[in-house]
């Protein structure tokens, strides 16, 4: 039980407590104690002065006689007097003789002494020699002994007080924490067993444990989607990849068993190896997929210019329109500065273009725009007058391997808008997708990047093979 | 060609060694790191294969790197299963002059090496290139073919730039995309393919021989021999 911190805190403040008490007591005590004894030694001299008085005046008798008469007056042990001749032989007075352990020297004393019917007292005592004659004058300690008392129980009740009520509170406190601590642990346990849906327990208010539990609840979001991703990406190869490897399989087994002659058989091989190809391919895509997902590919980041990268974009796919005899056209209202990584937004550009030529009809037309908005962006869209997409299906064609309706015979493998969309969440964008009676607009709206401008000139199409993006990287590190 | 195949993998020996015989070239072959090194180092080849993870304790990019410090200018090409862009950079960073991701087309493979060993031999761009009765001139961009004065887009001038200073030799369609578009992912439909028969129209359509030729399974070639 000590092991746990906040009772340990707890009975650490009362430790703290407790020492401050007696720091604070310890000083009065004495400061008392002190007051005290000086202030009846001070009663005593006054006493012993008027005994002193009592003597000059009347004598040894007088005086006698004075302090019978005191004695008589006063209550039983509150005051000891005592007058002796030279002898020690005691004249007057409540004490039975001279106590044997206070000399016969003028002054003050503190001494343990037999007081009759009190028996041994501490007591307070001022010796006075008059003439030939000896004067005790005392009080008896045991008088302030229940102040004194009082104040140690006062001290102990204090100290009390503070432990049982520190120890409460640590025991409360512990409790409420290993209560919300038990709930984390029972909610990272059932994570740990596979269910990821769980979330830590979070309150309105914002206390340390709150906060740590919305940061441990953002990592769990992030994680969710990460798992839900790989499990995704294995999901869509298990699906997707598996049929063209059956008709491999089952094209090579035939090969083997049917042993058809040489240019059948090379055909077959021939026919084998677009097989081949075709996995690759939807492995290559995937595999990017999950680099882009993982957000591994931040470092590619430079500073380029989207319509520049557009309109090359548009060049490179204007003969495959032609061939179609669809009109590509490209608008723009000149350089759009922005951060991002060169590669994967050509492919994703690329990607909208490829399927808005697939989509789009003979003596179509396709129009791809990067134009400026007023709020610091910039959005590079492409729009086709094909068949659109109904809007039950816009979500559905961002996901992997969906194939829309309209899709069915034309190639491709189901991953172009995922990756479109992927790059878009990279660059913090998302793909818009919206109907142009006919035809489907798709926009991908990125933050300019004003300061990247001047940066833009340094960063031109290379050629070498790999050379651009090194220089990206190292523009970027 | 004297070529160095440094790879662990005895199928993917057999298979490239085979072809590059076939191809007419002698190859040399280190089965681990410290043997590729010391033959690296050792022999002149005229170009370098280059596994990028071996057995043997030194990896592919350690002897790239070596290799380089010692002032051998080699050309290299890193052969990889690592194919995530960052991988990419960090092999051509060694030294290496190229990179290909397994698994590959011999083709492809075949048109790297024979780019990599013409790169190897000084490249002067200011040089009027000439193929059969077909010449362009990089510096004044005139392109003839005969008599005749051909017209070109920019790209299209980009494209048989890089054609013909690999004349002769088979230029695969990722090589092309690499080279005169700088796209370095695939881009699913066949544009360079339309690329080429655009590029076809201008310089061959009116021709008897045409130059400008398909190499099934392969990519394309320039040439003016039969």
């Amino acid at each position: 039980m000590l092991r746990s911190s906040a009772l340990s805190l707890a009975l650490g403040y009362v430790a703290l407590g407790i020492i401050a008490l007696v720091l604070f007591a310890a000083p009065l005590w004495y400061a008392w104690q002190v007051t005290i004894q000086d202030g009846r030694a001070e009663i005593l001299q006054v006493d012993a002065q008027r005994l002193t008085e009592v003597f000059r005046r009347d004598g040894a008798e007088g005086a006698k006689s004075f302090i019978d008469a005191r004695v008589r007056m006063q209550i039983a042990g509150e005051r000891i007097l005592l007058l002796t001749d030279a002898s020690l032989h005691p004249m007057s007075g409540n004490l039975p003789a001279w106590p044997p352990n206070v000399p016969l020297v003028p002054g003050n004393y503190k001494v343990k002494i037999e007081l009759g019917d009190h028996g041994m007292q501490t007591a307070l005592l001022h010796v006075a020699t008059l003439d030939s004659y000896h004067l005790l004058v005392g009080r008896d300690n045991a008088l302030f002994a229940p102040l004194q008392t009082r104040f140690w129980y006062g001290l102990a009740a204090a100290i009390a007080v503070l432990s049982i009520a520190g120890l409460l509170i640590g025991l409360i406190t512990r409790r409420a924490l290993l209560t919300r601590i038990d709930s984390i642990r029972q909610t990272v346990t059932a994570i740990i067993h596979g269910d990821l849906q769980h979330r830590l327990p979070t309150h309105l208010n914002d206390d340390e444990l709150n906060t740590l539990s919305r940061t441990i609840n953002g990592m769990l979001e992030q994680i969710e989607l990460l798992v839900h991703g790989v499990r995704n990406v294995s999901n869509s190869i298990a699906h997707d990849l598996r049929t063209p490897l059956a008709e491999l399989r089952s094209r090579l087994e035939e090969l083997a068993l049917i042993r058809p002659p040489p240019e059948q058989a090379f055909a077959e091989i021939d026919g084998a190896v677009t097989d081949v190809d075709r996995v690759i391919r939807i492995f290559d895509a995937l595999l990017r997929l999950a680099e882009i997902d993982a957000g591994l590919r931040r470092s590619g980041f430079v500073a380029l210019d989207v319509a520049d990268l557009a309109a090359n974009a548009v060049e490179f796919y204007a003969p495959a329109a032609e061939l179609k005899n669809i009109d590509l056209a490209f608008r723009s209202d000149g350089p759009g500065p922005v951060s991002g990584d060169p590669v994967l937004l050509a492919q994703a550009l690329g990607n909208l273009i490829d399927n808005a030529l697939k989509y789009a009809p003979v003596n179509g037309s396709i129009e791809v725009a990067v134009l400026k908005r007023g709020d610091g962006t910039a959005q590079i869209s492409v729009s086709d007058d094909g068949p659109g997409i109904v809007d039950s299906e816009k979500s559905k064609v961002m996901e992997r391997f969906y194939r829309g309706d309209a899709s069915r015979g034309t190639p491709g493998v189901g991953l172009g808008l995922s990756l479109a969309l992927a790059v878009a969440k990279l660059h913090g964008s998302v793909l818009e997708l919206s109907d142009r009676n006919p035809g489907l607009r798709v926009a991908i709206t990125l933050a300019l990047d004003a300061a990247s401008t001047a940066a833009l000139t340094t960063t031109t199409q290379e050629t070498a093979t790999g050379e651009v993006t090194e220089s990206a990287t190292l523009a970027a590190s | 060609m004297k070529i160095l195949l440094v790879e662990d993998n005895e199928r993917v020996t057999q298979f490239v060694v085979k072809g590059l015989q076939e191809a007419g070239h002698t190859t040399d072959h280190a089965g681990n790191g410290r043997d590729g090194m010391f033959l690296a180092a050792s022999e002149p080849y005229d170009v370098i294969i280059m596994d990028r993870m071996l057995p043997g304790g030194i990896d592919g990019l350690a002897i790239i790197e070596v290799l380089r410090k010692a002032g051998k200018r080699t050309p290299i090409l890193i052969l990889s299963a690592l194919s995530e862009v960052d991988d990419r950079i960090r092999g051509l960073r060694s030294g290496g002059d190229d990179y290909l991701t397994k698994p590959f087309a011999f083709g492809e493979l075949l048109a790297r090496i024979d780019a990599l060993h013409r790169r190897a031999e000084a490249i002067n761009t200011e040089i009027p290139l000439t193929v059969g009765d077909l010449h362009m001139d990089p510096l004044t961009r005139k392109v003839t073919r005969g008599d005749r004065a051909i017209t070109l887009q920019p790209r299209e001038f980009k494209l048989l730039e890089y054609l013909m200073r690999h004349a002769g030799q088979v230029v695969t369609r990722t090589m092309l995309l690499e080279n005169v578009w700088d796209y370095h992912f695939d881009p699913q439909t066949n544009v360079v393919d339309v690329h080429i028969s655009k590029l076809r129209q201008k310089i061959d359509a009116e021709f008897e021989r045409p130059l400008l030729r398909t190499v099934r399974n392969a990519g394309y070639t320039v040439t003016a021999d039969d």
